[in-house]
């Protein structure tokens, strides 16, 4: 549950319901529409969000509209986990939520109750590199890097997940993250060489 | 020393590097740790210090016209809302800059806040500045502005067109005629030869696309400017903008460690980043624009779409008796871009009559830019979509019409090339791919309901270089720091340049430091041009070797030493050691203790071949002058390669696959084979997207893109790329520079374009002249 010693206090219900209207409110320009038994919300008002990611609580006061993605990069400062589209479009954002590889750009930050990995926490906490990523600078799956915190993210979830069996199923199962610079051989590759160091989940 | 001797043959997965890494080893990245843990910081990541406002644009949703009424009291009553920047409080304090053609730094010269004019769709008309990013999203989506709409010219065959010949706008450096190619009679020859094609082809409008957006952040310190933002071009934004904002440049830095994607888009200054400049010296506090997706559609450049006629007239031997290219490209209404392909098309193949035109068609768009291989990959599918029709037209292997036509001359002005591999890049990816089985009839070769297509073509990219500086700085700890205001955008310039340090200080790849991409770093080209390797590999390893001059020097004098008396020139730097080839060695630590002081540090100064006198000056100013290619006055500059498709498409649907890729390219010295390997791969994918996938949507009415986002504008998905195999011939050129490096960045993607409509043509029997190739252009096959 989020940190409710701070003003002002939410109820689930009304955080849902406000989030909710809030978030059709850029393109409608409505009035909040509010459960007729919930208290009136300010739906700009900050709200209180606690989000676990990599293993570490974070307590913020911030809007509700915050995505997930812009909490993470601007409000805790985690910066690995890029912002591409905003529109669920190229994967860049990628991040396990509760284990499952989440588009983070299309989850507000308010919604998340479990437990958040970012490519920051990919890592052993002593810095030994995951397979995956090691697999990745082997096989040379990037070039400008910038996608590469997703598809680190999502080849992960794509091995522990059971959809490394093949490289059509791969190819399939990694199609979310875009890579401009066209990696995607050499990052089937890295799968390939990091699955069996991973073991399966 | 481990310079590649035979062809390499790679196919999936990167080459082994088990070598140690040296210059021509295969090295893994030195920034490949930062990079999969999230720790390199790009500019998007670097939000321009503690507590910055975020700022938001609204863009115009017309093409022509002006701004009638702009009510900011909405967007005002939105809470956290700072500021808004409109024509109303930007007007002139911004000066609009010229584009980098007439010897400015801009990308356009259309200035989006400098009045109510509104001269192409998604034209910023707003910048909103508020506490939160969310806050200045509601807030510009809350401003009411009304257009008095004028009726645009979107593309070609619109009403209201301008044209003008490229010859009359032509760029700096350029002598009168570089842009119209003539030799011979050619209209004379066409008329006699016994075979002819004579064909109009076409490309589309194409957007870069990186994946970092066109983000900017700036704070004023003391007056001083400091810029964050993904840059190819560090002194070019940082004097461009010192030009905008009436500042000296010293006062500007520009910061940009890691690009998330260039590939040309952020190669000249756009109009944003002195508005957000502007706006966080109103507010006196740190300012970051997030732009859109679709934004980037529309303040930033593009590759414009181009229209081609191309006549070719051979004798039945095949030799080339004819040959005219003619373009038209579309640019802005105050903009005289263009990329002007004809110089490269018209010298690739002996041919005794040649002629070309190149024509700028004025529309109301925003103006395009350089997108990789800029004149080559609309030129080159125009004319290698040719060759294939006369191939077919003789009845001749298409490989045996290139190599009939091969020469080391061009033919405009009998030029030599410095050296051309191309039938070489030819028979070894003919015989990589297979190509020997091939029955050359149209819609012979069948796998079930797959109708099988093999097509080629010839990739060629002008060898660029321009002035370049470079700091290197060694311990006696064998530690190196190498500096220079380079950018590393995904071509692993880094790698190069330790590299660079480790083969000419002989000190481990670890203990190298390469420090790129800020203005406060002595100045390199822009990232342009595939010249990065070639320019900054070159000024790197001048400075190391007087770091090793200054060592060695010290050593031939040392009377008590194990050089006395020695040729300095033949004493190496290896291992940690200073080595004479008679065997005497001392360790690093103590040939560096006769020298003055502990580290020496190294500054050098590198001017190309054929670049005019006052380029190094013009570097400081960030004026780059690239010199290669068919620019030079003595001589042809090119790196040559053979692309090689298999399409497969389906007899029922006309789904097009692409189940393989075969490219090989000679480019002199490869520095890292590894890093080059995945660059040439991701440009022959780019090949297969510019044939299959990418295009950008105009509505003609409106002049504005449709599909401008992800999802709707096509790239290629994991799953659409199957086997890529990516073949590097040993070249050797000793004219090109002192090491024999020329580009690569640009060359795995030029003419696969026109091998992939090639192919599907011997596949189904549909010769497909107007790109992108869809299943609907297919159905009568």
């Amino acid at each position: 549950m989020p940190d409710q010693t701070a003003s002002p206090q939410l109820s689930r219900r009304g955080l849902l319901g406000a989030s909710t209207a809030v978030a059709a409110g850029p393109l409608m320009a409505a009035a909040p529409v509010v459960a007729p038994a919930t208290p009136p919300v300010d739906p700009r008002r900050p709200v209180d969000v606690a989000l676990t990611v990599n293993g570490q609580q974070h307590h913020l006061a911030i809007d509700v509209r915050t995505t997930l993605l812009d909490a993470v990069r601007t409000h805790i400062g985690l910066t690995g986990s890029k912002k591409g589209c905003d529109h669920g479009q190229c994967g860049a954002c990628t991040m396990l939520v509760d284990g499952k590889a989440t588009l983070s750009c299309l989850s507000l930050a308010a919604m998340v109750r479990g437990p958040v990995t970012t490519i920051e926490g990919i890592a052993g906490t002593d810095g030994t590199l995951h397979p995956m990523q090691q697999a990745f600078i082997d096989q040379d799956a990037f070039q400008c890097g910038y996608c590469t915190p997703g598809q680190i993210v999502s080849a992960v979830a794509c091995v522990q997940g059971g959809h490394a069996a093949s490289d059509a199923a791969i190819r399939e199962y990694m199609s979310g993250n875009l890579c401009r610079c066209a990696a995607y051989p050499h990052i089937v590759a890295a799968i390939n060489q990091a699955k069996d160091g991973m073991g399966r989940a | 020393m481990s310079d590649i001797t035979e062809p390499q043959i790679m196919p999936q997965g990167a080459p082994p590097s088990a070598a140690k890494p040296a210059m021509g080893a295969a090295t893994s990245r030195v920034d490949g740790r930062l990079k999969v843990t999230g720790a390199a910081r790009y500019a998007s990541d670097l939000y321009g210090g503690a507590n910055p406002a975020h700022a938001y644009l609204a863009t115009s949703t017309i093409a022509r016209g002006r701004i009638t009424r702009l009510n900011e009291a909405d967007a005002r009553k939105v809470p956290g809302v700072l500021d808004i920047l409109t024509f109303r409080n930007v007007g002139d304090r911004i000066k609009p800059g010229k584009i980098f053609s007439q010897k400015g730094y801009m990308g356009s010269s259309i200035a989006p806040l400098a009045s109510d004019r509104i001269q192409h769709g998604g034209q910023i008309v707003a910048m909103v500045v508020a506490e939160t990013f969310e806050a200045a999203r509601e807030a510009a989506h809350r401003l009411q502005i009304e257009y008095a709409a004028e009726t645009p010219s979107a593309t070609f065959d619109s009403p209201g067109l301008e044209s003008i010949s490229a010859e009359a706008s032509s760029r700096e450096g350029e002598q009168p005629g570089e842009e119209k190619p003539k030799v011979g009679d050619a209209a004379a020859a066409l008329a006699a030869a016994p075979v002819t094609i004579d064909q109009r082809y076409e490309t589309p409008i194409q957007h870069h696309n990186p994946i970092e957006l066109f983000t900017t952040a700036c704070a004023w310190t003391d007056g001083k400017l400091t810029v964050w933002e993904p840059s190819q071009n560090m002194y070019g934004f940082q004097n461009g903008l010192a030009e905008q904002l009436g500042m000296a440049a010293a006062d500007i830095r520009v910061i940009s460690p890691y690009v998330g994607g260039g590939f040309g888009s952020r190669g000249s200054l756009t109009q944003r980043t002195a508005l957000v400049a502007l706006a966080a010296q109103r507010l006196r506090r740190p300012v970051r624009l997030e732009t859109t997706r679709d934004q980037g559609f529309t303040i930033a450049t593009y590759r414009a779409e181009t229209r081609h006629r191309v006549r070719l007239g051979a004798g039945t031997d095949g030799k080339l008796q004819a040959l005219i290219h003619e373009g038209w490209e579309v640019s802005s209404r105050p903009d005289n871009y263009k990329v002007g392909g004809t110089d490269a098309t018209t010298r690739l193949y002996a041919c005794p009559n040649v002629d070309s035109e190149v024509t700028i068609v004025h529309a109301d768009r925003n103006t395009p830019g350089f997108m990789r291989s800029p004149p080559e990959v609309p030129y080159m599918f125009a004319l290698e979509s040719a060759m294939d029709e006369l191939a077919v037209a003789l009845k001749m292997d298409p490989i045996e019409l290139r190599r009939v036509n091969d020469t080391m001359h061009e033919p405009i002005k009998g030029l030599p090339y410095t050296s051309r591999t191309l039938m070489p890049c030819f028979d070894a990816a003919a015989k990589a791919f297979g190509w020997s089985g091939r029955d050359a009839q149209p819609g012979s070769m069948r796998d079930g309901e797959w109708m099988v297509g093999w097509g080629c073509a010839t990739s060629l990219y002008p060898t660029n270089m321009g002035p370049a500086t470079a700091r290197v700085v060694l311990t006696p700890q064998g530690t190196v720091k190498v500096q220079t205001a380079g950018h590393e955008i995904g071509t692993g310039i880094t790698t190069v340049l330790a590299l660079m340090a480790v083969s000419g200080l002989g000190v481990d790849i670890a203990k190298v430091t390469v420090e790129v991409g800020d203005s406060a770093l002595p100045p390199a080209p822009v990232a342009g041009g595939s010249n990065s390797t070639a320019s900054i590999a070159t000024v790197v390893a001048q400075a190391c070797e007087q770091i090793r001059g200054r060592i060695a020097g010290a050593a031939v004098a040392a009377e008590n030493g194990p050089f006395h008396g020695m040729d300095p020139a033949g004493l190496v730097l290896v291992d940690g050691t200073l080595r004479a080839s008679s065997g005497a060695s001392e360790p690093l630590e103590a040939a560096m203790s006769r020298t003055a002081g502990g580290a020496i540090e190294a500054y050098a100064e590198n001017i190309p071949h054929g670049v005019p006198e006052g380029a190094l000056k013009k570097l400081y100013l960030g004026q780059g002058t690239l010199m290669g290619g068919a620019k030079l006055k003595d001589r042809m500059q090119f790196a040559f390669g053979a692309q090689f498709v298999e399409v497969r498409v389906n007899a029922r649907t006309r789904e097009i696959r692409v189940p393989r890729l075969v490219g090989a390219y000679a480019a002199g010295r490869i520095v890292n084979p590894k890093a080059a390997k995945s660059q040439l791969m991701g440009g022959q994918i780019w090949g297969v997207s510019a044939a299959l996938h990418e295009a950008t949507e105009i509505d003609r009415r409106a002049a504005r893109y449709t599909n401008n986002d992800l999802a709707e504008y096509l790239i290629p998905v994991n799953a659409d790329v199957q086997e890529v195999t990516t073949i590097l011939l040993p070249e050797q050129d000793t004219q090109v520079n002192e090491l024999g490096i020329k580009g690569i960045g640009e060359l795995g993607n030029v003419g696969l374009n026109a091998a992939v409509a090639n192919a599907v043509f011997h596949a189904t029997g549909v010769r497909v002249r107007e790109l992108p190739i869809r299943l609907e252009k297919l159905l009568e096959a």
